[in-house]
């Protein structure tokens, strides 16, 4: 539907054939303003349906089928939910799931905590404090792949300068119960910027006097914190949370670069375990049921996201 | 900003505290690069000497090396190639989108505009299995034409909400005028609307590019040797283990990283927007 009433104020409309050239482009660009919303929809719809919304669909047709490289496109035979049993009974597959969760609830936590702390001390008003800012944004602009093998180096078992602080050849990423804490480390690193940014941006946008009333009114500054800063910086606490979440839970290039998914799968998250079947095994029938599972989860948070942006729309 | 009160004296302690604290956390998050960027300027015998040197006489070999690579140079092109196009496309398609989503209600835009959003939130590995397979029958896999359409999955929804933002910010009257004075919405949109949203624009396509040079997951599957982008590129030095050269992967590191923290602040006023996908306007 088009704004209504638009029509109204278009004398332009009864130009003759015999009028300039430019003046009747310009009544034929007039005549064609109730297509312009459909004109300018349209090629992003059709990119998305291209792009994404077909493939999305293809995929699902392709994890209730039996694929295998070098197949004819719809040759695959129909093997119903059986890939999707097969996964489900892998205890590789499970493994992820909890790995991943694990790995995604422990990097948004320390990111929203560190983040929130370093954007309170960024809030507070005194000279210098915009180097800091800058400096401390610096590893989220980093390529995460080239962030991830720099911190590779610097925990290389025999060369790596952390192993020559600590005095002890520790291989870091070659031992279960450190590689995924290595990976955690860097997820961290890189993304804690990401947070602080958001809330800082939240606290320079709060008011100032519901502070000043609290402080007036005798709450020492932690009360003021606890029950004023921290309720108003909601909204923006709840973004920075669900958008982390979704990122932390596709997590793959530090992993990639890093451990590939071992020792012993112990950082085998869900990104890496359907890379590692659909472009190692090139299963991907088997795949492409992986990744619509993962697909459902990452969608459940998304859609809270969506609900919470659309019951109060941040500026 | 929250002011620091209090007696003389325990303000200038706190401060002390707060600068402390900072520069621990400054140091933490930087040293990482700072001793790659070291590494990167040493020779190889420097680079494994134990204990590590602190201070050493820099040498650019490393960078001569890999500048003199044609691998180097060519994956340097593919990436410029792919995620220039990708921003280009991005715009070209997004931008009236994004006009229309903030001046004029249509059916179905709610819909359209959070299934953009949905588009820029799922895990890109579920896309990309069935684009790999579609893409191969196509003829299209390891083209860098596949990867610009693959990163445009991306940068098309980062593009429109933004610029829907930026749009919504822009008061209507000037295009109302022009419509009143004959011109149509396209013409409007042309000559009135694109230049007062320039600001935006260039903030969407810095946003965008950094999306698209640091992409190594799509890049990863649908190059080979040939298209491969630097990020692709990268990790293939990750190969052997003690065959590593240090020397060129962090020369080449270095090189990766550079134009993007460039590009990032420039835009630096709107990271926040573009990290939230315009949820926050920054």
């Amino acid at each position: 539907m088009e704004t209504g009433g638009s029509e109204l104020a278009r004398p332009a409309l009864i130009a003759s054939a015999a009028a300039p050239p430019r003046a009747a482009w310009r009544a034929r660009g007039i005549a064609l303003d109730r297509y312009f919303t459909r004109v300018a929809i349209l090629p992003t719809f059709l990119v998305m349906l291209g792009i994404f919304g077909m493939p999305l669909a293809f995929s699902f047709y392709l994890s209730f089928t039996g694929y295998a490289q070098g197949q004819g496109l719809f040759s695959g035979g129909y093997v119903g939910l059986e890939n999707y049993e097969d996964l489900l009974s892998d205890p590789v597959f499970t493994g992820s799931i909890a790995i991943t969760l694990v790995y995604t609830a422990a990097a948004v936590t320390a990111e929203m905590v560190l983040g929130l702390g370093i954007a309170l001390l960024l809030n507070i008003d005194l000279p210098g404090i915009r180097i800091c800012r800058t400096a401390l944004i610096i590893p989220m602009m980093v390529t995460p792949i080239v962030g991830a093998l720099c911190w590779k180096l610097l925990l290389d078992p025999s060369h790596g300068v952390i192993n020559d602080w600590i005095g002890e050849p520790i291989v870091w990423l070659g031992r279960p119960d450190t590689a995924l804490a290595a990976i955690w480390i860097v997820g961290v690193w890189q993304s804690t910027p990401y947070v602080m940014l958001i809330l800082l941006a939240g606290l320079r946008s709060l008011p100032g006097e519901p502070m000043e009333a609290a402080a007036i009114d005798g709450a020492s500054r932690r009360q003021v914190f606890w029950h004023v800063t921290l309720p108003l910086l909601r909204p923006y606490l709840l973004v920075a949370l669900l958008l982390r979440t979704i990122f932390e839970f596709r997590a793959f290039d530090n992993i990639y670069a890093m451990t590939g998914g071992g020792p012993a799968n112990s950082t085998m998250v869900l990104s890496m375990f359907t890379y590692l079947l659909s472009f190692v095994r090139f299963d991907f029938g088997l795949g492409a049921a992986a990744s619509w599972l993962m697909l459902l989860m990452a969608l459940l948070v998304c859609l809270f996201f969506i609900a919470t942006i659309r019951r109060r729309e941040v500026t | 900003m929250a002011q620091v009160v209090g007696s003389k004296r325990k303000r200038r302690l706190e401060a002390v505290l707060v600068y402390t604290v900072l520069a621990v956390l400054v140091l933490a998050f930087v040293f990482p690069l700072i001793w790659v960027l070291g590494l990167s300027l040493k020779t190889r015998l420097e680079i494994f000497a134990t204990p590590p040197l602190y201070l050493w006489w820099p040498t650019l070999e490393n960078y001569a090396d890999v500048l003199t690579r044609t691998d180097f140079a060519q994956a340097f092109v593919n990436t410029l190639i792919v995620s220039a196009s990708a921003v280009l496309l991005s715009l070209f398609v997004g931008v009236p989108a994004a006009y229309a989503f903030a001046r004029f209600p249509f059916t179905g835009r709610t819909f359209l505009f959070f299934a953009l959003l949905v588009m820029r939130m799922l895990p890109p590995i579920a896309v990309l299995v069935p684009m790999y397979v579609l893409f191969s029958k196509l003829g299209l896999a390891t083209t860098r034409f596949s990867v610009v359409l693959a990163d445009t999955t991306f940068a098309l929804p980062l593009v429109v909400w933004l610029m829907r933002g930026f749009f919504e910010d822009l008061p209507a009257e000037l295009e109302e005028s022009a419509w009143i004075d004959g011109a149509s919405r396209y013409l409007a949109f042309w000559h009135i609307v694109l230049p007062l949203a320039r600001p935006g624009l260039v903030a969407a396509s810095i946003l965008c590019l950094q999306l698209a040079w640091n992409d190594f997951l799509f890049a990863a599957v649908l190059t080979n040797n040939v298209t491969q982008t630097l990020p692709v590129m990268m990790a293939a030095f990750n190969a052997g283990d003690s065959g590593v050269d240090w020397g060129g992967l962090t020369a080449s590191g270095v090189l990766v990283i550079l134009p993007v923290i460039i590009f990032s602040f420039v835009a630096q006023k709107h990271l926040v927007a573009g990290l939230s996908s315009g949820a926050i306007k920054g």
